[in-house]
């Protein structure tokens, strides 16, 4: 038994799993126990409740046109949950349709602009008849860390005031392809282009979010054996 | 045929009588230089053959092989395309390079989803198999929605053929197409209601947009599918597994409409592919005593599993390359009754997709419950697959990324049984190896 216990919302995950986003639950998993927290994942999808207090981390992933069009419509719903969330400094992950989802807007596959949370203030375009694909790294400008990952996106996404990126690109696309950075860091929010998926290849990253929802759920805890865990290259 | 077809077709003729003698290959230059020659050539065929194309995303190959042995039990001459070579130029080879049918012939052609267009716009083929559509390499096909649109645009030039889908698929159930639709699928049990797991593609509603409930589910999203919201559910299938009796590796024993089938090849989406096969050839007149006979007179068609001896080991190569198909494999090699050594070789060149993100949508912590006693990891990208079963639960395993080295280590293992997962180029790579070590003869198939 766990000395910590965190508790995970899947969001969309029935909906938004194309791009192995599972092996981002599986890392958390796996640096959790090393942590000694585990973590209960529930899956929370179209007509269901979002529930922001019930839950310490959150995941929204990417999927295919059509899966991501049916959420953009089930969102107004969820939005002041997301808020909430979200201001409460409650980490979230947010990849390639979520990340999008997360802004003011995203330009569909057939050319229609699509809203989205308009939580966070970038906004995504689209390429014609192009997309972002291949290995991609990029740096952590305020830490230095070096994140490995693999892209895949028509979306030109472009940040808004107050968003920083995740990283500047060393090699690869990046957000759009044009300013040399790659996803975005709001509050405790996270997001990002990266397959990988992100966490099973950049464990830092997997590790400062565990570590944020244990510092927020247990306030009085000494959580210096958690902070103190040693994250082993995977790539 | 036009002068001008017949003149395309023997100078594609000729030029595969060179490459195949001279060159030990050829299966789609000739059908390039014909193409080239005659862009119209295959419009010269459709009075030749009637023609039933086989599509989908897993199962072509397979389906096709057995649709062939079940229609040679009726048919004289079944003409078909040899493994891969299923683009425009590869079946213009294909028919360039047969006999001359004498009467009509039958050709039973496995065609890629992208190039079914391409074949159809010269000839309106007598029937469609569809298979199943789920998410390949995504960083070489699309989702799987434009998958099935480009499908349908070919289907939208044959009106009339005849559909024969994979009813427990609910992308083919979903437009309304002008064909007549036969289906097929698994009617071996019904449970209470449940939802598939979460990590599954596909669980909408092409109706309403909810998501969709079971009452049986074979694997990823196929199944006795309904939506709790509208009531869209599984069409009536015309042909079905009732029962499924005995499931190994190497063999499979199931009940089509009440009648036992054996198959000498592990694996419930091969079940799939016989039932395909079945129902073609049910719709086109041949009895299940002949086809009970097609399955079961020659094994040699499931040569993809083979056994192969290397040293004292019993090895399985299996060529892995999308989620489905994976977690299909793993599903099986749990099926093995004796204990078993584990390897995955992974590599990320374009053949075998340059993301290798769906590693993490196999389901390695099922397969590490069982008592493995020795797992390897391989291929230029092994960190990938060694962080996936590390993270599965795998504590020791070895690495071997250089693939020459492979074979050695696979004689020091403890068990007798070793399954080799591998993606295209790793198995290409493994098999030159093997081919030079006396292990096998030639290279793929």
């Amino acid at each position: 038994m766990a000395k910590y216990h965190l508790r995970l919302a899947h969001l969309y995950g029935n909906l938004l799993n194309t791009y192995s986003d599972l092996g981002n639950i599986i890392a958390l998993r796996y640096y959790g126990k090393q942590m000694d927290a585990d973590i209960a994942v529930d899956v929370i999808s179209i007509n269901e409740q979002f529930d922001p207090d019930k839950y310490d981390i959150a995941l929204f992933g990417g999927g295919q046109d059509y899966e991501q069009l049916v959420v953009s419509k089930d969102l107004p719903n969820k939005k002041a949950a997301f808020q909430k969330f979200i201001d409460d400094g409650k980490p979230l992950l947010a990849i390639c349709g979520g990340y999008q989802l997360l802004g003011k807007y995203y330009i569909g596959a057939q050319g229609e602009k699509i809203p989205g949370l308009g939580i966070l203030p970038h906004y995504t375009l689209s390429q014609d008849h192009n997309r972002f694909i291949g290995n991609i790294t990029i740096k952590n400008e305020s830490n230095g860390q070096l994140y490995h990952g693999f892209e895949n996106h028509n979306g030109m996404t472009f940040l808004g005031k107050g968003e920083r990126p995740l990283g500047k690109v060393v090699s690869g696309h990046g957000n759009n392809g044009q300013d040399q950075t790659e996803g975005a860091i709001w509050k405790e929010t996270y997001c990002s282009y990266f397959h990988g998926p992100i966490l099973t290849r950049n464990g830092e990253i997997a590790k400062h979010l565990l570590l944020t929802a244990l510092h927020h759920k247990y306030l009085e805890a000494d959580l210096s054996q958690a902070e103190n865990l040693v994250i082993k290259p995977t790539f | 045929m036009s002068l001008r077809s017949a003149f395309a077709e023997a100078a594609g003729r000729s030029s595969y009588w060179f490459l195949h003698t001279f060159r030990n290959g050829g299966s789609s230059l000739p059908g390039k230089l014909t193409l080239k020659l005659d862009p119209n050539i295959l419009q010269a065929f459709s009075k030749k053959y009637d023609l039933v194309i086989v599509t989908g995303t897993n199962g072509k190959t397979l389906t096709t092989a057995l649709s062939v042995r079940v229609l040679r039990e009726k048919y004289d001459q079944v003409l078909t395309n040899p493994t891969g070579s299923n683009m425009e130029q590869g079946i213009v080879t294909t028919f360039i390079t047969a006999p001359r049918p004498k009467k009509k012939g039958l050709a039973v052609l496995e065609v890629d989803e992208a190039n079914v267009v391409k074949v159809t716009k010269y000839i309106t083929p007598i029937a469609f198999i569809f298979t199943n559509i789920f998410r390949d390499q995504m960083d070489r096909y699309g989702e799987i929605y434009t998958t099935y649109q480009k499908i349908l645009n070919g289907v939208k030039l044959a009106p009339k053929a005849t559909i024969i889908a994979n009813g427990d698929e609910q992308l083919f159930n979903g437009h309304h197409l002008p064909n007549p639709i036969i289906y097929y699928g698994f009617n071996h049990e019904h449970k209470e209601a449940f939802d598939a797991p979460a990590n599954t593609d596909g669980l909408l509603c092409p109706k309403c947009q909810h998501i969709l409930r079971y009452h049986m589910r074979t694997y990823a999203n196929l199944g006795d599918y309904f939506c709790p919201n509208c009531g869209f559910k599984r069409p009536k299938l015309t042909y079905a597994v009732t029962k499924i009796d005995n499931l190994t590796p190497t063999s499979s024993t199931f009940e089509m409409d009440g009648e036992t089938y054996r198959i000498g090849i592990g694996g419930l989406y091969n079940i799939y592919n016989a039932l395909a096969a079945y129902a073609l050839g049910r719709f086109l007149g041949v009895s299940q005593a002949q086809i009970k006979d097609a399955f079961e007179s020659d094994e040699r068609v499931f040569g993809r599993q083979e056994v192969i001896h290397i040293g004292d080991k019993e090895v399985t190569l299996i060529l892995v390359k999308n989620p489905v198909g994976l977690n299909q494999v793993l599903d099986m090699i749990e099926t093995d009754p004796q204990p078993f050594s584990f390897t995955f070789l992974l590599n990320a060149n374009y053949a075998d997709g340059i993301d290798t993100s769906w590693i993490w949508d196999g389901n390695f912590e099922k397969l590490v419950q069982h008592q493995i006693p020795q797992y390897m990891t391989g291929g230029e990208r092994y960190k990938d697959i060694t962080t996936r079963l590390t993270m599965a639960g795998v504590q020791k395993m070895w690495h071997e990324p250089d693939l020459t080295k492979v074979i050695a280590k696979i004689k020091q293992m403890p068990t007798k049984h070793v399954y080799i997962l591998a993606t295209y180029t790793a198995v290409l790579q493994l098999r030159k190896q093997l081919a030079e070590g006396g292990y096998i003869k030639g290279g793929m198939d």
